[in-house]
C-alpha cells in the first residue's frame, strides 16, 4: 500500500474545543496523482490541509507520507521529506526580490551555482522571469502567488500541497497556473484545495468533496458536477446566495 | 544581486576608520579622554550584541544585560581565582553563550511568541539582579572571590599579555586591545550575516512561516543567533569588569538592558554601525548632561529619545544612508542637466 500511496490519513480528527473541524478522515493519494479538494466554506478543507503540513497537530488519527508516519511532525520536517507547501495567504519574503525568494528555496538542497541555475529555470517555468528583480512586496496578489509557487517548485518536492492557489489571480494568470499545476503533476503528486470552479474545471480529474469536516464524495469531476447532493451543499448554496 | 562583504566599500571604510582610531587616538589624545572612549568601545560591543540578535535574527531581548552581567561576573570570579585574565576572557564568552543556548532552547522550542519572549528575557535579567544583590555575606564566595552582593567585586585584575600575568596593559594599550575586540566582532558579524546561515536568520526575521515551509528549522536558528548574541554581550561584560576593575549588580540592571535597547533603536535596527553610533552618541550625551545641574539628565535624555523616535523612526544610520543616497541621485541628475545644457548651448 505504501508503495502505491504517497499520502494517506487514517481516522484523522481535529477538534477545537467543542468543534470538530475534521472528523475521522481516511484519505488516500496515489503517487503522481493530481487531486482537488472541494467543499463549501467551513467544510474543514483548510484545517485538513494544516494537519497535513504540520501547522496543526491532529487530535487523533495518523498521517503517512511515503511510508513514514508524519503525524505531529513539524512543518520543516515534513518539508524536508519532500513536500512542497503553498499556504492560503501568500507566504513570501516581501522585502527582497522575486529572484532572491526563489533562490532561498533552491539553495536549500543545492550548492550555489546549481541553485542559481534552478532559480532561473523555475522563474522561466512560472513565466515570471520579467519579475525577477522586482521587490515581491510591491507585486500584485496574483503575481505573489506565482512567486510562491516558484518557491515551492524550486524545492523539487515529491508531493505538492496547494491551498487556494488561484485566489486573487487574473484570468491569464489563472490559465498559466492551471498549466503549471498540470505540468508539475507529471513529476509529483499534487493536492489542490480550491474554491474557484473555473480553475477546478481546468485541472481536475479526481475530486474529493468535503462537507462538515468529513469526506462527502470522491469521484471524477464530471460526476461531481452532476451530483445533485454536491450541488446542494456546495454549488446550490452559491446559487442560493446569488439568488438572494 | 548578492553582495559579498568583500565587495562592499562601506565595510572597508568602517574597518579603516576603526583601525585609524585604534592607532591614532592613543597618540593624539590625553589619558583621561582615552579612558573615556574606552568606555564607549566596551559598551559598543554590548550594543552590537543586541543589534545583531534584534536586527538580524528578529529576537527582541529586554534582558540583554543578563548576559553582560554574566560575562562580567564570570570574568571577575575566574580572574581573581586564576590570577590571569586570558582564560577568564574565553570563559566570559563561553558561559554566556551556553546560558543563551539553554535559555533559548526553552523559549524557542517552547514556541514562545514575541511578547512572552520579551517578558521572559526581562524577568531572567531581573532574577539575576535580585540574586546577585543577595550575595552580600562571606558565605557567598566562589574560590577566593567573594560575590559581595550589592557592594560588588573590587580589585578585578587588569588585562595582561596572554601568558604573562605581570605584564599589565596600560590604559592606552587596553584601549587598543578593546578596539581590536570591537573590530574583530564587527567583521565576524558582517561575515556571519552575509553567510548562508545569516541569510536564513534574516529570512526567519522576515517571515517565520515561509522559512519553515522552505524546510529551515526556525527554532534551531533562533537558538544559535540568541546564543551568539549572549556570548558577545558576555565579552562586553568581561571588558567592562576589567576596565573598571570593579563590578556590581548595576551591570545586570534593567537600566543596562534598557540602554542597549535605546542605543540600537536610536542608531538603527538592522544595521551594525547603527548600534555603535547610537551607543557612543547617547553615552556622550548622558555624560555631557551629567555636568549640567539645572535639569535632570535622565529627563532630558528621555526627551531626546522621544524626538529621535518620532523624527527618525528608522534610526540614525538608515536615515543618513537614504539621505546620502537621495543626495547622490539629485547630484547625478543635476550633473546630467548641466551636461545636456552645455550641449544645447554649443
Amino acid at each position: 500500500m505504501t508503495t502505491e500511496h504517497i499520502l494517506t490519513t487514517r481516522g484523522l480528527t481535529m477538534r477545537f474545543g467543542g468543534v470538530t473541524a475534521v472528523d475521522n478522515v481516511d484519505f488516500n493519494l496515489r503517487d503522481g496523482e493530481l487531486r482537488c479538494l472541494l467543499g463549501p466554506n467551513g467544510a474543514g478543507k483548510s484545517t485538513f490541509f494544516k494537519c497535513l503540513t504540520g501547522q496543526l497537530t491532529p487530535t487523533e488519527g495518523k498521517i503517512t507520507f511515503a511510508g513514514q508516519d508524519v503525524t505531529g511532525a513539524l512543518t520543516h520536517q515534513i518539508v524536508n521529506l519532500g513536500v512542497g507547501i503553498k499556504t492560503q495567504v501568500p507566504n513570501v519574503f516581501d522585502g527582497i526580490s522575486a529572484y532572491e525568494n526563489v533562490r532561498l528555496s533552491a539553495r536549500r538542497k543545492h550548492l550555489a551555482p546549481m541553485a542559481r541555475e534552478l532559480t532561473h529555470t523555475t522563474l522561466e517555468r512560472c513565466g515570471i522571469t520579467h519579475l525577477a528583480k522586482r521587490e515581491v512586496g510591491l507585486l500584485s496578489h496574483g503575481q505573489r502567488q506565482l512567486v510562491e509557487l516558484a518557491m515551492v517548485l524550486a524545492g523539487e518536492p515529491k508531493l505538492i500541497l496547494l491551498d487556494e492557489p488561484a485566489a486573487g489571480m487574473t484570468g491569464d494568470e489563472r490559465d498559466r497556473l492551471a498549466q503549471l499545476v498540470l505540468e508539475s503533476a507529471r513529476s509529483a503528486a499534487v493536492v489542490v484545495v480550491e474554491h474557484d470552479m473555473a480553475f477546478i474545471r481546468q485541472i481536475a480529474k479526481f475530486v474529493t468533496v468535503f462537507n462538515r469536516g468529513a469526506i462527502f464524495r470522491e469521484a471524477m469531476i464530471d460526476d461531481i458536477m452532476q451530483d445533485r447532493e454536491v450541488q446542494e451543499i456546495y454549488l446550490g448554496k452559491q446559487a442560493n446566495v446569488a439568488a438572494a | 544581486m548578492e553582495k559579498p562583504v568583500t565587495r562592499d566599500p562601506g565595510f572597508y571604510v568602517m574597518v579603516a576608520i576603526g583601525l585609524a582610531v585604534m592607532f591614532i587616538a592613543p597618540v593624539m589624545l590625553d589619558l583621561f579622554t582615552i579612558m573615556q572612549i574606552t568606555q564607549y568601545v566596551v559598551l559598543s560591543v554590548f550594543a552590537l550584541s543586541l543589534g545583531y540578535i534584534w536586527g538580524f535574527g528578529g529576537i527582541l531581548s529586554f534582558g540583554q544585560a543578563a548576559f553582560f552581567g554574566l560575562g562580567a561576573y564570570t570574568f571577575a570570579v575566574a580572574s581573581i581565582n586564576m590570577g590571569s585574565t586570558t582564560i577568564p576572557m574565553v570563559l566570559a564568552f563561553v558561559i554566556p553563550t551556553l546560558f543563551g543556548a539553554a535559555l533559548g532552547y526553552f523559549m524557542f522550542y517552547g514556541r514562545l511568541s514575541d511578547v512572552y519572549l520579551g517578558v521572559v528575557t526581562l524577568v531572567v535579567a531581573l532574577i539575576f539582579w535580585k540574586l546577585i544583590n543577595h550575595t552580600a555575606g562571606p558565605e557567598y564566595s566562589i574560590g577566593s572571590a567573594r560575590l559581595g552582593g550589592f557592594n560588588g567585586i573590587p580589585s578585578i585584575p587588569t588585562l595582561h599579555v596572554p601568558g604573562d600575568p605581570s605584564a599589565w596593559l596600560d590604559p592606552g594599550q587596553m584601549f587598543q586591545v578593546f578596539m581590536g575586540f570591537l573590530l574583530v566582532i564587527y567583521v565576524a558579524l558582517r561575515f556571519l550575516i552575509a553567510s548562508d546561515f545569516g541569510r536564513v536568520s534574516i529570512s526567519i526575521r522576515e517571515n517565520e512561516t515561509r522559512s519553515s515551509l522552505l524546510g529551515y528549522d526556525v527554532r534551531k536558528h533562533k537558538v544559535i543567533v540568541f546564543a551568539i548574541g549572549g556570548g558577545i554581550a558576555g565579552i562586553a561584560g568581561a571588558m567592562w569588569a576589567t576596565y573598571q576593575a570593579f563590578i556590581d549588580p548595576n551591570s545586570v540592571s534593567m537600566e543596562m538592558s534598557a540602554k542597549a535597547l535605546v542605543w540600537v533603536m536610536a542608531g538603527g535596527v538592522g544595521t551594525l554601525v547603527g548600534p555603535i553610533i547610537g551607543c557612543i552618541l547617547l553615552q556622550w550625551l548622558t555624560l555631557q548632561l551629567g555636568t549640567v545641574d539645572v535639569v535632570n539628565s535622565i529627563a532630558v535624555l528621555g526627551a531626546i529619545m522621544m524626538v529621535l523616535v518620532l523624527a527618525l523612526p528608522k534610526g540614525i544610520v538608515p536615515t543618513a544612508r537614504s539621505l546620502l543616497l537621495g543626495g547622490y541621485i539629485l547630484w547625478k541628475r543635476n550633473q546630467g542637466q548641466a551636461i545636456s545644457g552645455k550641449v544645447v548651448k554649443e
